[in-house]
């Protein structure tokens, strides 16, 4: 298995790289939709989870950071796991039906809030 | 089911822990030491509406709820259980710096909740064995700390060998003993009459509390503290 720091993307410029604070923070704060978004698109494990967030973001969600919220939404009904046939070394996490209708409305809501805000900030 | 999940525990202790205190509960193998935090921590929750925080790096939680339940220890709605399991398996490669991975599970408790006041981790034992830090010392001055700063009464996990069997196998000089607020040890004492498990608190900071070996006992209805034993 490759270590986390060999997935590194480079930094394009200055500017993103000054954005990066910002991004850091959003997405930390925000980690349920970021989590629930990368299970939109396929069932993962927490490793995974992690590794998409970090490979697209480039942001690194601690794994004491994103294990807990999976246990609560697993919890909630919001996903569900199981081992993957002959791997039980990880137990990948999907979105239930209720699950794919809250993180569809949240992640709408959450689009909307930052264009909103982006639309205040800029006047 | 008793009223109180450790029955007597008032032979030991004249007032309650207090907020940002650590705690070490030691003992050998088999002596109830994780019972013992689960049924302390189910009797300071109470009907305070406070949550706690149970993190595991040993046993599963579905084994710990298997263990209590079988002990008449009820787990309440507001006591979770965090265990490190499916996160292990899957870094076992680049095994996470758990006492940091630790610091953001009580972090996000607290954020979920609002009023964690109750923190346990089981055990310190393991805790050693899967870090790699370079200095435990530091660290764990630093998480104790953390723990005191965060106002969470805790309860950190400690197995001790047997001494009897075993007494070179003990290192005195583990840095929790001295950044401890508390100290528990749980035992176990061969007598004429079998053998017995014993409570003993050792030391606990800003309380009142009884030097002397009690014996503790677990039926299907939790923990009771009887009498000294010598």
């Amino acid at each position: 298995m490759r270590k986390m720091a060999e997935y590194v993307p480079e930094i394009g410029n200055s500017d993103e790289y000054d954005c990066k604070r910002y991004i850091d923070k959003i997405i930390k704060t925000n980690r349920e939709i970021f989590i629930m978004s990368s299970l939109l698109e396929k069932p993962m494990c927490g490793y995974d989870i992690i590794k998409e967030i970090f490979l697209k973001c480039n942001v690194f969600l601690s794994q004491g950071t994103v294990y807990p919220v999976l246990y609560s939404l697993e919890e909630e009904g919001i996903l569900y796991a199981e081992y993957s046939k002959g791997d039980m070394r990880s137990k990948k996490y999907s979105l239930t039906l209720k699950g794919k209708e809250i993180a569809q409305k949240n992640i709408d809501e959450f689009i909307k809030s930052i264009n909103h805000l982006t639309f205040l900030i800029q006047r | 089911m008793q009223e109180s999940a450790v029955l007597g525990l008032g032979k030991l202790m004249e007032a309650e822990i207090i907020p940002g205190s650590v705690i070490l509960v030691t003992g050998a193998e088999g002596t109830l030491k994780s019972t013992l935090v689960f049924g302390l921590i189910s009797d300071i929750l109470g009907n305070s509406g406070e949550h706690g925080l149970y993190v595991t790096l040993e046993q599963s939680k579905e084994s710990h709820l298997k263990n209590m339940d079988g002990l008449g220890i009820k787990k309440r709605d507001e006591l979770h259980i965090f265990d490190y399991r499916d996160m292990r398996r899957e870094w076992m490669d680049q095994e996470p710096d758990l006492l940091e991975a630790t610091k953001d599970v009580i972090e996000y408790y607290q954020e979920k909740y609002g009023n964690l006041a109750v923190f346990a981790l089981d055990s310190l034992n393991a805790l050693y064995t899967i870090s790699d830090k370079a200095d435990p010392r530091k660290s764990m001055y630093d998480f104790f700390s953390y723990l005191r700063e965060e106002e969470l009464i805790s309860f950190l996990i400690q197995e001790m060998p047997n001494f009897r069997r075993n007494p070179l196998s003990f290192d005195l000089d583990r840095p929790e003993r001295f950044l401890a607020d508390g100290t528990i040890e749980l035992g176990l004492m061969e007598g004429r009459s079998g053998v017995k498990r014993y409570i003993q608190i050792l030391k606990m900071r800003a309380a009142k509390h009884a030097m002397e070996k009690h014996q503790l006992i677990a039926d299907e209805c939790g923990l009771k503290i009887l009498g000294q034993i010598y």
